[in-house]
C-alpha cells in the first residue's frame, strides 16, 4: 500500500515536473514575444514617425483637410502621430500572435495563420471606415452650409440625416468586409435604408406635395425669387 | 482655337494680315440679341475714334446655338477685318447648366478668349487691345475711346470699367473685393466687372508670361484676375466712366454663395500670390479717371432687409461650429451679441466686419476647413454686412452710402497691420 502510495506521488511529480518543463520554454518565449513586439513595433513607430515627418505628412494632411475632419471625428492628434501608434500596434499584435501560437495551445493553433490571413480584410474595413467617415463629415459640412446659404430652417436636420446616412451605409460595408453576419447586415441595411426612402416617399406624398410642386415649378419655370432683388457683383 | 493657335488662325483667315494697331475682342456666347448692337456700337467707336489707326475685331464664341457668329458678321460687314473663332480644347464645354460654376460673367472659357485675344495682340505688334462683352445692351460707340485713349497715348497699361450703379447694388464689391484689394495693393480701382477693359499691347505680354492661367482663379474669375494681375504687378492703370450697365436678360448666376466663393476667392487666391507686394504698400493712391464721372444712383427696387437678417442670424444658429474654426475668439465674441438685437437696431460695425474678412482671409491661407466651405461659410456674415449698412443709410441721400464706403476702406486700410502680423505667423 505504501509503495503504491510512494509511486502515485512520485509518478504525478514526475509528470507535472515533465509538463512544467515542457511549458515553461514556451511561456518563456510568449514573454520573449511579447517584449520583442514591443521593442520592434516602438522601432517601426519611431523610424515611420521620422520618415513621415520628413515628407511633411501632417502639412499634406492638413491641406487635404483630413487633420480637421479627424478632429472633429474625435482623433485629436496629428495623422502622423495616429499613424505611428497604429503601426505600434500591427507589430505587437503580430509578434503576440507568434507568442500564443508558440504556447501550442489546442484552442489557439494556427491563430497566426489565421490572423494573417484576416489581415487584408481588417486593412480593407479600416480604410472603408476612414473614408466613409470622412466622406460623411464633409457631405454633412456641404449640406449644412448649402441649406443655411438657402435660409432651410432645417438646415442641421438635413446635415444629420446626410452623416448618419453616409455613416449608416459605411458600417454596412465594413461589417461586410469583416464578414460579421453577413446576411443579417445585408437584410437589416436594405429594410432600413428601403424604409427611409419609402417613408419620406410617402410623407412627401401626402403631406408635402403641394411644397413639392411649387420647389419644382419656382425651379423649372425659373421664377425670379425675392433674394434676386439685389446685384452683388 | 486655343491661344496658342490663334494667331495662325487668324492668319488663315485674313492672309494679307501682317501688323495692327488694335485689336478689338468680343467674346460671346448665345448673345443673339445683342451682338449687332455691340458691333455696331464697336466700329462706329472705332471709325470715329481712331480714324487712322489700322484695328482687328476677333470673336471668340463659346459655342453658341443661335446664329451670333453670324450675325456678329453681318453687323461688322466690311468696315474691319474680322476674325471668327469657335473655342475648343482649352476652355470648359459650353453647358448652359455649367455656366454659373464657370465664370461669374457667365460666358464659358472666357479666360481662353481672352488669352487668344492678348496672344493675337502680342503677334500682331498691336499698341492696343480692347474687349467689350457682347451681352451688355448698354454699350456706346463712347465706350472705344474712353476704354482705348488713355493707352493709345502712352498714359496707361489697363483701363478698368467704372458704371453708374444704385447705391446698394454690386454689394460684395462694395463692402469686401473693392475696399480689401484697395487695402492690399493701395490702388483705388472700383473693381467693377464685365462690360469693357483697356489694355495696352505691354500688358497683353505681360499677361501672357505669367504663370496665372491655369486653376480656380484665372477660370472663374477672369475679371478680377486681369485686374488684380495689373495692380499687383504695378502697371499703370486708370479708370473709364462708362456709364449704365444692362445687360441681356438671363445673363448672369442667381446663386450667392457660389458667386462670393468665386469672387472672394479669387481675391485670397492672390493674397498668396502676391503677399511679398501687398505686405509692403500702406497707402491707396486714385487713379485718373476719364468718361462719365462716378456717383451712386437712385434705387430701383426695395431691399428686403428683414430677410438678410433672417438669413445672418440662421448662420449664427446653424454654421456657429464652423465659425469658431475660422474666427478668432475677440471676433466671435463680437459677432455673437448681434444675434439678440431688434431688426431696426442691427448694426454690424465696420471694424468687426473688416476683422471678420482678414479671419476668413487668414483662415484659407491656414487651410483650417475645405476652402469652398470657407467661402461659402462666409454668405450669412456677408448678408448681415450689407444689410447693416442698407440701414445705416436707406434715410439718407445715396451719397451717404458712398461716404460709408469710404469709410470702410480706411478701415481696412488702417487694420492691414492685424492681417499682415497673423499672415506671416501662419
Amino acid at each position: 500500500m505504501k509503495e503504491m502510495w510512494q509511486e502515485a506521488m512520485v509518478e504525478a511529480f514526475r509528470e507535472t515536473s515533465k509538463r512544467l518543463a515542457l511549458f515553461l520554454p514556451k511561456l518563456l518565449a510568449l514573454i520573449t514575444f511579447l517584449a520583442l513586439g514591443a521593442a520592434a513595433g516602438w522601432l517601426v513607430k519611431f523610424l515611420l514617425m521620422r520618415v513621415l515627418a520628413a515628407l511633411r505628412f501632417d502639412s499634406l494632411c492638413e491641406r487635404v483637410g483630413l487633420t480637421p475632419a479627424l478632429a472633429r471625428a474625435g482623433f485629436a492628434q496629428p495623422a502622423s502621430h495616429a499613424v505611428g501608434r497604429l503601426s505600434f500596434w500591427v507589430v505587437f499584435l503580430l509578434f503576440a500572435f507568434m507568442g500564443i501560437d508558440a504556447l501550442d495551445l489546442p484552442t489557439t493553433a494556427n491563430l497566426v495563420s489565421v490572423m494573417i490571413g484576416f489581415l487584408p480584410h481588417i486593412l480593407a474595413a479600416a480604410l472603408l471606415l476612414l473614408f466613409g467617415v470622412l466622406l460623411a463629415n464633409f457631405m454633412a459640412e456641404a449640406a449644412l452650409i448649402a441649406a443655411v446659404n438657402a435660409q432651410i430652417q432645417e438646415a442641421r436636420l438635413i446635415a444629420n440625416l446626410i452623416r448618419w446616412g453616409i455613416l449608416l451605409f459605411t458600417a454596412a460595408m465594413v461589417l461586410t468586409q469583416l464578414g460579421i453576419a453577413k446576411e443579417i447586415v445585408i437584410a437589416a441595411f436594405s429594410i432600413t435604408f428601403g424604409g427611409i426612402v419609402l417613408a419620406l416617399a410617402i410623407a412627401l406624398g401626402l403631406g408635402g406635395r403641394h411644397i413639392a410642386r411649387e420647389g419644382l415649378e419656382r425651379r423649372l419655370r425659373k421664377k425670379k425669387s425675392e433674394a434676386d432683388e439685389l446685384t452683388h457683383i | 482655337m486655343t491661344y496658342e493657335t490663334a494667331w495662325q488662325e487668324v492668319r488663315d483667315q485674313l492672309p494679307e494680315l501682317q501688323h495692327v494697331d488694335i485689336v478689338v475682342g468680343i467674346p460671346t456666347f448665345n448673345n443673339a440679341a445683342t451682338v449687332e448692337s455691340v458691333s455696331k456700337a464697336v466700329t462706329a467707336g472705332l471709325r470715329e475714334a481712331f480714324p487712322g489707326a489700322t484695328a482687328l475685331v476677333m470673336n471668340a464664341d463659346a459655342g453658341s446655338h443661335d446664329g451670333t457668329p453670324d450675325l456678329m458678321k453681318g453687323a461688322v460687314g466690311g468696315s474691319f477685318p474680322l476674325a471668327l473663332f469657335h473655342q475648343r480644347g482649352g476652355g470648359p464645354p459650353a453647358s448652359m447648366a455649367a455656366i454659373p460654376r464657370l465664370s461669374e460673367s457667365g460666358v464659358p472659357g472666357r479666360d481662353e478668349a481672352f488669352r487668344a485675344f492678348f496672344a493675337v495682340a502680342r503677334q500682331a505688334e498691336a499698341a492696343a487691345c480692347v474687349v467689350i462683352d457682347a451681352r451688355v445692351r448698354s454699350v456706346t460707340q463712347n465706350w472705344i475711346p474712353w476704354l482705348l485713349q488713355p493707352v493709345m497715348e502712352g498714359r496707361a497699361d489697363y483701363v478698368a470699367p467704372a458704371f453708374l450703379r444704385p447705391r446698394y447694388e454690386g454689394s460684395l464689391t462694395n463692402s469686401l473685393v473693392y475696399p480689401l484689394s484697395r487695402a492690399l495693393y493701395g490702388v483705388t480701382l472700383r473693381y467693377h466687372t464685365g462690360g469693357g477693359y483697356g489694355f495696352s499691347g505691354k500688358l497683353a505680354g505681360l499677361y501672357l508670361d505669367r504663370d496665372l492661367w491655369v486653376g480656380e482663379a484665372a477660370r472663374c474669375g477672369i475679371d478680377n484676375w486681369l485686374t488684380t494681375v495689373a495692380v499687383a504687378e504695378g502697371c499703370t492703370v486708370c479708370q473709364a466712366g462708362l456709364g449704365d450697365k444692362t445687360l441681356d436678360a438671363g445673363s448672369g448666376s442667381d446663386d450667392l454663395s457660389g458667386v462670393l466663393a468665386q469672387a472672394v476667392g479669387a481675391v485670397f487666391h492672390f493674397m498668396e500670390r502676391y503677399q511679398d507686394v501687398w505686405e509692403h504698400r500702406t497707402e491707396s493712391k486714385s487713379v485718373p479717371h476719364i468718361g462719365l464721372p462716378y456717383h451712386p444712383q437712385p434705387d430701383r427696387t426695395a431691399i428686403n432687409v428683414e430677410r438678410m437678417i433672417k438669413g445672418f442670424r440662421q448662420g449664427l444658429r446653424d454654421l456657429l461650429p464652423i465659425w469658431e474654426i475660422i474666427l478668432s475668439p475677440e471676433t466671435l465674441s463680437g459677432i455673437l451679441p448681434l444675434g439678440l438685437t431688434e431688426s431696426e437696431d442691427f448694426r454690424f460695425p465696420a471694424p468687426l466686419w473688416v476683422q471678420t474678412v482678414y479671419d476668413f482671409a487668414l483662415a484659407y491661407h491656414e487651410k483650417v476647413l475645405h476652402r469652398d466651405h470657407l467661402l461659402k461659410s462666409l454668405t450669412p456674415l456677408y448678408l448681415g454686412r450689407t444689410a447693416s449698412l442698407v440701414l445705416e443709410t436707406r434715410d439718407g441721400k445715396p451719397e451717404d452710402a458712398e461716404q460709408s464706403i469710404e469709410h470702410l476702406c480706411e478701415t481696412f486700410m488702417r487694420m492691414k497691420p492685424y492681417l499682415i502680423e497673423r499672415w506671416r505667423f501662419a
